[in-house]
């Protein structure tokens, strides 16, 4: 991939290398040149060897290649001709006020040189990897150049006072470093890199805007604290619907003559599935069992769907109104076709149930629930057609529904808990969409929107016919059940309804006071690439009409919707909006693409090994997630820097984050298990114990 | 991986496009070097997919990682095995 003649003046410095097999004679401009970013790669996977002559790419600008070379060559004074010199002072240059560390093992006498110490713009990574530590007492590189060495000192270590002849403290001084002073459209941001006893006045007179004033400390993603603000308007939430959830809890269920609720329990009607199996021609047959936590033990089909059982009251839409709601029940759709083969097959989560089950994830069952488990046997070979899934999903609504019927009729005193569900605009507050990206290839990546009951069938448009465009849902119709997932393949990382039910970014990002939520949209995820940029640029002018000031983007899996995931943040990026993005990466889903705009990623990874683990939801979006994906917005939003990534795929990138949020914001988050919480079958508990 | 041997020995592979699902596209690898089943999802295309098209990519040789066998996997196959006999 070549570069841009703009991305090439921002990496002067770095190494020059062709991208393309260059002839004889060629002039090397930036699109001759590959991208350093990919440099550790190809390196480490052994299509390149980086020589000790290398060329800068400032160097090279201009110069003559002198014989034709293959892509990746690097750029060295034997294959080029009229390249710049960079005298060694320039190269030495070096920042004086930072901290000395040795770069070589130096003995006791030598005299410290420039070219001793370690280049200052690794310090952080260094320090993340406990390499060395920079206390206060390490001495800066301008206090110990051409200063003696006392004593031996190996690579890597901070100069200490102790360890150099003659050495002065310097009169102390307030260490700045970074610091700026911007006041822009309103808006005054006074930048502290690293400060002490710094005490800003600032005549109010100068101040416009809601802002008055904040002092920010550099951290990667902190939620910073604002400085005492006098003067800021504050203007009033503004409530803008509310959704009441009647809460009924069930604790048993069982069959009869008819569907009914009678107390605490659940009635099926034992011959429902005759009628179930009417729903679809596709359909061959269909049965339902009841699981209690005492048969999570059991085998079952691959786990399709799980899915709230709630139903709206009188004639409100999803989103609005009041909804009644089943606690401790939910739906969970099965299936194979009439060969056996499991619908949805790739990495599908058949097995014993509790063996592949990550408990209380948001798309998850709850440990306690009971499954009204349906096993829907469609045509042979229908299940990887499109009509396959949803006459699964189809005839297992048919047995909800009339649960839903019936609840509808309950007297409203049944239900003991109300809940209920405000979504408020922040006028003044940093404005803030949240982008979901669906799946939409066909099959099984398809969705219902909006359809009359919570995640019921009728009424709702699959995105796949809605040409994947995307659809504004407000982010109460999202946690009533607007969306009704045909879900994914990739039992870890796939969004079951009840994700979207109980979508915990949505919820954070309502409720959160810094934050005025506008909206929540759903953009499909075609197959082919001309889709995917269509649906994305269409994404992009909505986003800009909206006038936000920040967007969250999320997907679910890994794989071509990871193109079009790119393409939205790019869209909306280029737009001068700040954007996080959200995806199951870990190891086994790196992005296949990337652009400058993709600099804040949370990853929903939590498997031990980065991978998908084919326990159901097991790296879907959880709280965690979502407060780390807002606490990275905000950030953002208020001028902060993101670290750089760390080139390989490493879990403690998020629990750094976690603790800092945990300690900016003086609270608590839960930690959810990953897939050891689980248990282990008998025979294979046996077969790790005789491995021991 | 850090388990794999030769997980950096990368070979190009070339199939052509046998079976175009809504779910789910199937490819024979040229050279008689076996089949291939994927979810759409993991299939990259500037066109409408359509049988008899030429797809590429790059892939290191699969090894088997260790003499254990999971036996959740063998009672899974099993299970789908006697199933697909009932059904027959």
């Amino acid at each position: 991939m070549s570069l841009s003649a703009e991305h090439v003046q921002e990496i002067l410095g770095e190494n020059a290398v062709v991208c393309c097999r260059t002839q004889a004679g060629s002039i090397i401009a930036a699109d001759n040149l590959e991208d350093p970013a990919i440099f550790p790669d190809l390196e480490d996977s052994g299509l390149m060897t980086i020589p000790a002559n290398i060329l800068k790419i400032e160097q090279v600008l201009g110069a003559k290649v002198i014989k034709t070379i293959d892509s990746l060559t690097p750029l060295t004074p034997e294959n080029i001709e009229g390249y710049k010199e960079i005298s060694v002072a320039v190269e030495l240059e070096i920042d004086e006020t930072a901290k000395a560390v040795l770069k070589f093992d130096k003995k006791a006498g030598e005299i410290l040189k420039a070219e001793d110490f370690e280049n200052p713009m690794h310090f952080e990574k260094m320090e993340d990897s406990n390499l060395f530590e920079l206390s206060n007492e390490v001495v800066t590189i301008g206090d110990a150049l051409d200063k003696k060495l006392m004593t031996n000192v190996n690579a890597l270590n901070p100069i200490k006072p102790e360890m150099l002849e003659g050495y002065q403290a310097p009169v102390k001084k307030v260490e700045k470093m970074n610091n700026s002073f911007k006041q822009s459209g309103g808006m005054m941001r006074i930048r502290i890199g690293e400060g002490k006893d710094i005490d800003i006045q600032i005549p109010v007179g100068i101040m416009g805007g809601e802002y008055v004033g904040e002092v920010v400390e550099e951290a990667p993603i902190a939620v910073p604290t604002a400085a005492p603000a006098q003067a800021v308007v504050q203007q009033e939430a503004k409530k803008v619907r509310s959704l009441v959830k009647r809460h009924h809890k069930i604790t048993k269920v069982d069959f009869a003559e008819e569907t009914k609720i009678e107390g605490n329990t659940l009635f099926i009607r034992k011959d429902v599935c005759d009628t179930a199996v009417e729903a679809s021609d596709i359909v061959k047959s269909i049965k339902i069992e009841i699981i209690t936590p005492d048969r999570y033990n059991e085998y079952s089909e691959t786990i399709m769907d799980v899915q709230p059982i709630a139903t709206k009251e009188e004639d409100f839409k999803v989103g609005t109104g009041a909804t009644r709601v089943l606690d401790g029940v939910i739906v969970m759709v099965t299936g194979t076709d009439e060969n056996g083969v499991q619908i949805g097959e790739f990495g599908s989560s058949e097995g014993i149930l509790e063996e592949n089950i990550l408990w209380g994830r948001p798309g998850a069952p709850d440990k306690g629930d009971i499954f009204i488990k349906t096993e829907v046997v469609i045509s042979a070979g229908m299940n990887m057609e499109r009509p396959g899934p949803y006459a699964a999903h189809k005839a297992s609504d048919v047995i909800t529904q009339e649960i839903r019927n019936v609840m509808k009729e309950l007297d409203e005193s049944i239900f003991e808990e109300t809940e209920e569900l405000v979504q408020y605009r922040r006028p003044g507050k940093k404005k803030v969409v949240v982008v979901k990206e669906i799946m939409g290839q066909g099959a099984m990546h398809d969705n219902l929107i909006l359809p009359v009951e919570p995640v019921g069938v009728l009424g709702g448009k699959p995105n796949v016919d809605l040409g994947n465009v995307p659809v504004m849902l407000n982010p109460l119709e999202v946690l009533d059940g607007g969306i009704h997932a045909l879900t994914c393949i990739g039992p870890a990382s796939k969004e079951c309804s009840r994700h979207y039910y109980r979508e915990p970014l949505v919820m954070e990002a309502m409720n959160d006071e810094d934050v005025d939520l506008c909206g929540v949209i759903f953009v499909g995820s075609p197959q082919v690439n001309s889709e995917k940029f269509y649906v994305s640029e269409r994404l992009g002018m909505i986003v800009e009409a909206l006038d936000v000031d920040g967007a969250i983007v999320t997907t679910e899996g890994f794989g071509n919707n990871h193109i079009d995931f790119a393409s939205h943040i790019e869209q909306i990026g280029m737009r001068g909006i700040e954007v996080v993005g959200m995806s199951f990466c870990g190891v086994q889903g790196a992005l296949v693409v990337g652009n400058k705009y993709m600099k804040h990623m949370v990853d929903n990874n939590k498997s031990e090994e980065g991978i998908e683990n084919e326990v159901l939801s097991c790296n879907t979006l959880c709280k965690e997630d979502a407060v780390r994906a807002l606490g990275m917005l905000k950030s953002a939003l208020d001028g902060n820097d993101v670290k750089t990534p760390e080139r390989k795929w490493n879990s403690n990138v998020k629990e750094n984050n976690l603790e800092i949020i945990e300690k900016s914001n003086d609270v608590k988050i839960d930690r959810v298990l990953n897939e050891k919480s689980i248990p282990l079958s008998e025979k294979r508990k046996a077969k790790m114990g005789g491995n021991q | 991986m850090a388990d794999l041997q030769y997980g950096d020995k990368i070979i190009e592979m070339r199939g052509i496009v046998t079976e175009v699902h809504d779910g789910m596209v199937a490819m024979d690898l040229k050279g008689r070097l076996g089949t291939f089943r994927i979810p759409r999802r993991m299939l990259i295309s500037d066109y409408e997919v359509k049988v008899g098209q030429e797809v590429g990519f790059r892939m290191s040789f699969v090894e088997v990682t260790s003499d254990e066998v999971d036996e959740k996997y063998i009672n899974k196959i099993k299970a789908m095995n006697d199933k697909k006999e009932r059904c027959e």
